[in-house]
């Protein structure tokens, strides 16, 4: 079991003494026969702030309060029994998903008939009750030990070794030029990496949505012919590709570009997340988010230049009629598309809202059947003409 | 060119039975029943007796047509009888009927149904119906075998005889035909019988169904339901062809005459606004059958251009809410109910009422919580429609109600689950049906407006019923709450900051005062809602309505009251709460980045 857990920012809060301090609060209010009340900051758009000179969204000043009553005791019992669990976990050591932590409740209910009214249901009950924790004390989940699977963030690139410090400081330095067709990825949970180019300076990053659409370009050799990093997202980016390319970006300083659909979707919630981070996780964006990040495309003036088949969204379709109210509800509630530093990314949007349609990353290879760079053409074309919002 | 022949009226039914509710086996049992059992209520009534009705149904072998049983089908009342002379007609003659445009709420109208079965009977068996007959005047019954001439329309009487029968009077009908028994479902004989039995308090029904235990149920009304006297038709209810047809009935009239004796609400005022309107004076003294049908079309299209008083609603009948309260406990063990009888009023200028009686029943379906759609009895004129619901204005009426807000279980545009009976019932003269065998009343939108009206009255009065319970619900789930919650709670506290027992027991203790307040608030809103349904209950012991003041003055707080206990349901109700409670967290967390399903 791994005693020394790597920490992903110096973690001011010591969440033992934290919950300590918060169940005392909470015993004492009881035995006074006052009716305890738990506060955490509001995860939501509502309560989103957004600074471009910081570059993500960060909290505003509403809390969420549970006050002890008839409805809310439920939840606090869940609550301080999932946080018995955490707590042990960060004395032995011991890490879990949130899979396994809802197994682990599951045992624990069934070992003991005591502990039967807070049984869950499914997975979704208790980790709502991890989040909840994590928003009451301000930390990361991977912080208290729950860690994510690891999904997206495929890295290629012949001119970046990462150098990996292990959690018993040992080192391994990993020369992504030399793995052949593997790939380079990295965990949904917190790593030390020091990152340098083999030689030079690496010319620019490039994220893309689809995961094989990276894979094209890469087994088409963009990332031989140019000095380059090509990451796969693999969709709404996981924190492990949200980390991952923050780290790109503060330790190389590479210029970064995502490519990807153009639609409502992509726009908020996988190029908006990867750039500013999301509504859901105002406490960890700091270390989350890659602000640099530009939109290279598919761009509406793309569209037009390359004659690029879109779809019609219908507002007849559940659907497409649920991504056309997302674009206007991010045009009319979300801090990030109403700054004007982004007034070019909200023009998207209204784009999207009027013209009713949408396009696809793949739909450029229309352009020129028989060429399988027609792709790989295309960005570096854009990036060199500065085609990109 | 081929030979143009003309045919009778029992020639065209006898080949278009399917049109007047005989188009399949078990639809023909049925109509025979009901067809039966209308003549017998309308004719009790209309001798103003008190109806005591006994129905027999048997399988007695194997029917002539593929896949039919014989069915033998004998329906017996109390009845004034009929004469001897008006056996064929009654029986055997299609459009013979003593209630044809009376303008009067029976169930029969035309004079076609119970002559379609003995059409039915004669195809399908060779033999028509066996009619028993005693009026007060005669001292044996005639028996005879009535069948239909079906070149000539009319009735041939066979096997006449005189028999004993130790009645008073009566009428008893027999009829042997092809079919097949169906009992239950939407066109069962036993929804059937429910129906009627539930709309005519005042009647004591026997039946011997097959593989069923004989039944009595005694009539818990001993008063007969007041039938309001016919009244003329107005004029805006007609068309032109009926104008005609009933200028036909006056004879050598003149047309003043005609138009003031012949329509209600017909006045010298009015006559006056015709001519103003371009009616030809001298038209008004030309006798009927000297007017020309293009003078017809010009006099019925000023009619219709005329303002009129709209119909008189006295002649529409009513079952009335003490007779309905009664009677719905004949359906079964009632857990509550809730009953609305409308005043009459005027819809498309007919006179309409509406009566709706919601019961919920213990041991029926859904009555251990599942979702089966609510039984709906629907009713024209008293007579149970059976068939072709989804068209049924009723049927949308029910399903344009948000029945949620009275605590009802609704799926969207769909009818209500649960264990209910909703019994809705439109009376009327005039009742605009869709097809000839009436299932189904064609509903224009006032009428549909004026039926929700009184669901929702009905649903208002019911969920007072629903608050009590929801109340007692919340009481018992807040008392099992502090229960189940409390100690687990201050012990994982305790565990994780290692504090002693003696604070642990303080702690809990602290706990049971917090929430044993919120008990005690529950316990107070119960004692209200449970005075208050008290005060229901007495009121409809009393039997009147307690909302006379009319329906719209009461709709809006009740409906708010309705959509307050919705609110306080959602927020109190133990699934709902959990996952609510949590939901802001919840579902900022779901829409984040990193999801983490297996």
């Amino acid at each position: 079991m791994a005693k020394h857990v790597v920490r992903i920012r110096e973690l001011t809060t010591d969440i033992p003494k934290e919950a300590e301090i918060l169940c005392e609060m909470m015993l004492s209010e009881l035995e006074k026969a006052k009716r305890p009340v738990l506060e955490a900051i509001k995860c939501s758009l509502d309560n989103s702030l957004y600074n471009p000179k910081v570059g993500y969204l960060t909290p505003g000043d509403k809390r969420v309060k549970t006050e002890l009553n008839v409805s809310s005791v439920q939840k606090m019992a869940r609550t301080i029994f999932m946080l018995e669990i955490l707590l042990g976990n960060l004395k032995s050591g011991a890490v879990n998903t949130k899979r396994e932590l809802y197994y682990i409740s599951k045992g624990l209910v069934r070992s003991n008939p005591h502990y039967r009214p807070l049984d869950f249901d499914d997975q979704p009950e208790s980790d709502a009750i991890i989040d909840f924790i994590g928003d009451l004390l301000e930390v990361y989940r991977e912080e208290m030990n729950c860690f994510a699977n690891d999904r997206g963030g495929q890295t290629y690139s012949k001119n970046l070794v990462v150098t990996e410090t292990l959690p018993d400081g040992d080192k391994a330095v990993v020369d992504l030029g030399s793995l052949g067709t593997t790939p380079f990825q990295p965990k949904n949970k917190p790593q030390t990496f020091k990152l340098k180019p083999k030689k030079g300076k690496i010319d620019f990053c490039l994220v893309v949505e689809s995961e094989g659409t990276a894979n094209t370009l890469v087994a088409n050799g963009m990332h031989i012919r140019h000095n380059c990093i090509i990451i796969g997202a693999q969709g709404v980016p996981s924190n492990g590709v949200r980390g991952w390319c923050k780290t790109i970006e503060d330790q190389l300083a590479v210029p970064m570009y995502f490519y990807g659909d153009l639609d409502a979707y992509t726009l908020q919630n996988i190029y908006r997340t990867l750039k500013a981070g999301s509504a859901a996780s105002l406490v960890r964006n700091a270390d989350f988010s890659a602000p640099d990040v530009k939109f290279l495309g598919v761009l509406p003036e793309d569209v037009k230049k390359y004659d690029l088949l879109c779809y019609s969204v219908s507002e007849k379709d559940q659907a497409e009629a649920r991504s056309l109210k997302k674009a206007k509800d991010a045009l009319d509630n979300d801090p990030f598309f109403q700054d004007k530093k982004n007034k070019k990314l909200a023009d998207i949007l209204h784009w999207l809202v009027k013209e009713k349609k949408r396009c696809e990353q793949q739909a450029v290879f229309s352009v020129d059947p028989k060429d399988p760079q027609i792709l790989e053409k295309i960005i570096v074309e854009k990036i060199k003409k500065g085609a990109y919002v | 060119m081929s030979k143009i022949t003309s045919s009778s009226t029992a020639e065209y039914f006898a080949k278009n039975l399917q049109q007047v509710g005989f188009s399949s086996p078990a639809k023909a049992v049925l109509t025979t029943v009901k067809e039966a059992v209308d003549n017998s209520l309308d004719a009790c009534e209309e001798a103003e007796i008190l109806p005591e009705i006994f129905i027999s149904i048997k399988k007695v072998g194997a029917g002539a047509s593929r896949n039919t049983d014989l069915v033998e089908i004998i329906v017996e009342d109390n009845g004034p009888g009929l004469e001897a002379d008006d056996i064929p007609k009654v029986f055997g003659e299609y459009l013979a009927s003593s209630k044809f445009g009376r303008g009067r709420c029976s169930r029969g109208q035309q004079g076609i149904g119970i002559s379609a079965a003995t059409t039915w009977a004669q195809l399908t068996n060779a033999t028509g119906v066996r009619v028993t007959s005693k009026t007060a005047k005669m001292k044996k019954a005639l028996s005879t075998i009535v069948d239909v001439d079906i070149k000539g329309n009319k009735g041939l009487l066979k096997k006449k005889e005189t028999v004993d029968w130790n009645k008073p009077h009566g009428l008893r009908v027999e009829f042997r035909i092809d079919g097949r028994v169906q009992l239950n479902g939407d066109g069962g004989l036993l929804t059937y019988i429910e129906g009627t039995t539930l709309v005519n308090p005042h009647l004591t029904l026997k039946y011997a169904l097959p593989d069923q235990d004989d039944v009595d149920v005694e009539r818990v009304s001993q008063t007969m339901p007041e039938v309001p006297p016919a009244t003329l038709p107005h004029p805006h209810t007609m068309k032109l062809g009926e104008f005609m047809t009933h200028a036909g009935l006056f004879g050598k009239i003149t047309l003043e005459n005609f138009l003031k004796k012949g329509f209600s609400r017909v006045s010298d005022v009015t006559l006056k606004e015709m001519v103003k309107k371009g009616l030809k004076k001298a038209l008004l003294d030309k006798s009927l059958t000297a007017i020309a049908e293009t003078d017809y079309k010009s006099v019925y299209q000023l009619l219709q251009d005329v303002e009129l008083v709209a119909p008189s609603t006295r002649s529409v009948l009513t079952v009335g809410e003490e007779g309905l309260s009664k009677s719905i406990h004949r359906l079964g063990q009632v857990d509550f109910f809730s009953v609305v009888t409308r005043k009459p009023r005027i819809c498309d200028f007919k006179p309409v009422v509406v009566e709706v009686a919601i019961a919920r029943f213990l041991n029926r379906p859904g009555s251990e919580g599942g979702e089966e759609p609510i039984q709906l009895l629907r009713f024209a004129n008293r007579v149970p429609l059976q068939f072709d619901k989804g068209a049924c204005a009723i049927t949308r009426a029910v399903e344009s109600v948000n029945w949620r807000s009275y605590g009802i279980n609704q799926p969207k545009d769909s009818l209500p689950t649960g264990p209910y009976v909703f019994a809705i019932s439109v009376t009327s003269p005039f009742i605009k049906f869709k097809n000839a065998s009436k299932e189904t009343i064609d509903g224009s939108e006032e009428l549909i407006e004026e039926i929700r009206r009184a669901l929702m009255q009905a649903g208002q009065k019911l969920s007072r019923h629903i608050r009590a319970e929801s109340k007692a619900a919340d009481l018992e789930r807040k008392i099992l709450h502090i229960e189940k919650f409390g100690p687990i709670l201050v012990q994982g506290l305790a565990r994780i900051i290692g504090a002693p027992k003696g604070r642990v027991a303080k702690a809990e203790e602290g706990l049971k005062k917090l929430l044993g307040r919120d008990a005690s608030s529950a316990e107070k809103e119960l004692e209200h809602a449970e005075s208050q349904l008290k005060q229901l209950k007495a009121k409809q012991r009393g039997g009147g309505s307690d909302d006379e003041g009319g329906a719209e003055e009461e709709a809006r707080p009740h409906a708010e009251e309705a959509a307050e206990q919705e609110e306080s349901k959602s927020t109190k109700t133990p699934a709902k709460k959990k996952k609510g409670g949590g939901k802001a967290v919840m579902t900022a967390a779901a829409a984040g980045s990193d999801e983490e399903m297996a």
